[in-house]
């Protein structure tokens, strides 16, 4: 649906117009999606040059960020959208305030993973932390394609994926305080890794958010603050034609 | 067809001419000739509808049976039909093999419009690459494969390069892009797995930093208590202390092959990431004269002259070596009272940098083989000078990477000139610098 409603309008520059933010949003993505990959990777290889390549990249994203805010802004202003094309916008705005955020985390993931690239201690922590961090990493890939397919079905999938992560922060901080209580010598590093699994942990909820925005655009109906369950009942059985 | 119609012309003439006479017997000439004409007229209306008619479904077995001129006529568009048929099939056919030949490719094969959207992809493309088929057919590619690198590629729109790029995605697989512009602005990009040929590089890599390591850590031992035995006379017998200067100065060199071996390895892989900015070649000459001053210990005169204000685009640290082993191969090779000097200056297309001594000069033979690693023209009395043989090898390689030429020219008794010749698109004029940064800023935002 969403192609063809974007090529209603009369102005070819305004069918432009939108589907350049989209498009922008979208390079933003992946952008973001290498920055978290490279802090993930960097935070088990203990490259410390990769990390801190994450952290000199993100004024980068931030640029994105602050690009398409004054797009959206020009086309509010200019085009006055109506109906999905204003969902258009104001999810894209959002979407964007959440990718900067994304942004920021991984940049302290990458931090995280320079202060404890020198320690051999914690290591079998790091092995959870992998695997959240391909979850996570998964997450931010599955929600970026549905955004750039308009995709309900796989929005509200992805938006499910956040319990699990939930349940793998709460077991990573769980085993962390049974280390801390074992070798209090090992606080200071253990710390740090708790931090990088929280910031793992607050990029699956911005993640679920983009869904959620996914699913305003697409179906006109705010699901924020609205249980998983009730957002599957609503739009999950019904056959989406978002594909086309 | 000629034939049919002189037929109907005749057919015409007769209707006519009959009407005439039957128009003679019954008196009414002009009426009869009149109807006759106009019952000619609407059978051929009649023909011409069942033609229409036909053709909104031309089969042959639907085909009205006639003879003469709407025979012909039917033959012909028959025969048109047919061969468009065979055409169409021929052309399915074609497409269909092309399309299985592509799908069979071991790479992933996608086919781009204009505005970069999926127009087509293979079989491979959807697994390697994650996409949807049909559902994704008309979305830029760049929204579903969204590595930063590849939309740069693609925006950018110099497809003479291959590019190398990490697929986004838990298994890190290494790909390497090309893309091709075919057709009416359409593009078709072939993504080749290269992880394993990476994997075997990398182990490669890891081996020459290894070895390093390895020999390296060793020398440090040794050289660190040579120096130290050296350093005490106390425990250090006299007739020892030859041996040990030997000793400590064979250490260095072998610590100085070593690290030379090192960066022509890296040099060599086209693992050394150029950290390029423009350098200024007034202060890199004039460094190395001092550096070659030092060198010479006072016996031979320095001059540099720069002639030119550009500036080279480049690393400056594997310039500074560069020039620096081309300093230190003059120094070692020009007598006591002679001199070396340094040169920078334009030539149309190139900017050339000049190293040219008073030297002993070099004879022709040896001219050709003289970049090659440990090649000397004189064993014993080189080595004796404290060179590792790898200098020009050095030199050579850091030219190579920053896309410039190494000439020698060198006459026996009469010193050498070795020119470095940088092209044009490596050379940056200073004021031109602020521009092109602006222009860059700009098409960014655009």
């Amino acid at each position: 649906m969403d192609q063809s409603e974007l090529m209603q309008h009369i102005s070819q520059q305004y069918n432009a117009e939108l589907e350049a933010i989209r498009t922008k949003v979208l390079a933003m993505g992946g952008l973001v999606e290498q920055q978290l990959e490279r802090a993930i990777g960097s935070l088990y290889d203990g490259q410390i040059e990769q990390a801190e390549e994450v952290v000199a990249n993100d004024h980068k994203v931030n640029a994105f960020d602050v690009e398409i805010d004054e797009r959206c802004t020009k086309i509010i202003a200019l085009r006055q959208p109506t109906a999905s094309d204003l969902r258009l916008v104001l999810t894209v705005i959002k979407t964007t305030a959440d990718l900067e955020r994304i942004g920021d985390e991984a940049k302290r993931v990458a931090r995280m993973a320079i202060s404890t690239a020198k320690s051999e201690a914690g290591r079998n922590l790091y092995q959870r932390i992998e695997h959240l961090g391909d979850r996570v990493r998964e997450m931010l890939h599955s929600a970026l394609d549905a955004f750039a397919r308009m995709d309900v079905e796989e929005a509200i999938r992805v938006a499910h994926e956040d319990r699990r992560i939930d349940q793998e922060y709460e077991a990573i901080m769980r085993q962390g305080m049974t280390y801390m209580m074992e070798d209090p010598r090992s606080i200071p590093l253990l710390i740090d890794i708790m931090w990088a699994a929280r910031a793992l942990e607050r990029i699956g909820d911005r993640c679920c958010n983009i869904c959620e925005y996914i699913i305003y655009f697409v179906k006109g109906k705010d699901v924020r603050h609205t249980s998983l369950e009730q957002i599957a009942e609503e739009f999950g059985e019904e056959p989406t034609n978002a594909d086309e | 067809m000629g034939h049919s119609w002189s037929e109907e012309a005749w057919r015409f003439v007769l209707v006519v001419l009959a009407g005439t006479l039957l128009g003679l017997l019954v008196g009414h000439v002009a009426a009869v000739v009149l109807v006759a004409v106009i019952g000619y007229v609407v059978r051929h209306l009649y023909y011409i509808h069942r033609m229409q008619r036909w053709l909104d479904d031309p089969y042959l077995g639907k085909m009205p049976a006639h003879f003469g001129l709407w025979g012909s006529l039917y033959a012909r568009i028959h025969r048109l039909l047919e061969a468009h048929r065979r055409r169409e099939a021929q052309l399915q056919q074609q497409l269909e093999q092309f399309r299985r030949t592509a799908a069979a490719l071991p790479d992933a094969v996608v086919s781009l419009g204009p505005a970069r959207e999926i127009l087509w992809v293979n079989e491979k493309a959807r697994s390697m690459l994650g996409l949807r088929i049909p559902g994704d057919y008309g979305r830029p590619l760049a929204n579903l494969f969204r590595a930063p690198a590849l939309r740069q590629y693609l925006e950018r729109g110099d497809y003479k390069k291959v590019l190398e790029i990490t697929a986004p995605g838990r298994e890190q697989r290494q790909l390497s892009v090309r893309a091709v512009p075919y057709g009416d602005g359409q593009l078709l990009v072939i993504f080749q797995d290269i992880t394993e040929r990476y994997r075997l590089e990398r182990i490669r890599r890891d081996f020459v930093a290894n070895v390093s390591h390895e020999l390296r850590t060793p020398l440090t031992v040794i050289s660190g208590f040579v120096e130290n035995l050296r350093a005490n006379p106390d425990i250090c017998p006299e007739a020892w202390r030859r041996p040990l200067k030997l000793i400590d100065e064979q250490s260095g060199r072998m610590r100085q092959i070593v690290g030379d071996l090192l960066l022509l390895a890296r040099l060599e892989g086209g693992e050394a990431q150029l950290r390029e900015a423009p350098v200024d070649v007034a202060r890199l000459l004039e460094g190395a004269a001092e550096e070659g001053r030092v060198l010479a210990d006072g016996n031979v005169k320095f001059q540099v002259r720069v002639e030119s204000a550009r500036q080279i685009r480049g690393d400056a640290g594997l310039l500074r070596s560069a020039v620096v082993n081309l300093v230190s191969n003059a120094v070692h090779h020009t007598p006591a009272g002679g001199q070396i000097s340094l040169h920078w200056v334009d030539e149309p297309g190139a900017g050339c940098l000049i190293v040219e001594d008073t030297g002993e000069g070099i004879s022709h033979q040896h001219i050709p083989r003289l970049t090659e690693r440990f090649y000397r023209v004189d064993a014993g009395r080189s080595r004796e000078r404290g060179g590792t043989g790898l200098g020009l090898a050095i030199v050579k390689h850091i030219l190579q990477v920053h896309d410039a030429r190494l000439e020698i020219l060198s006459e026996p008794g009469e010193g050498s000139q070795f020119i470095c010749r940088f092209p044009e698109a490596r050379l940056v004029d200073p004021g031109q610098r602020q521009a092109t940064d602006e222009s860059r800023i700009a098409d960014h935002s655009a």
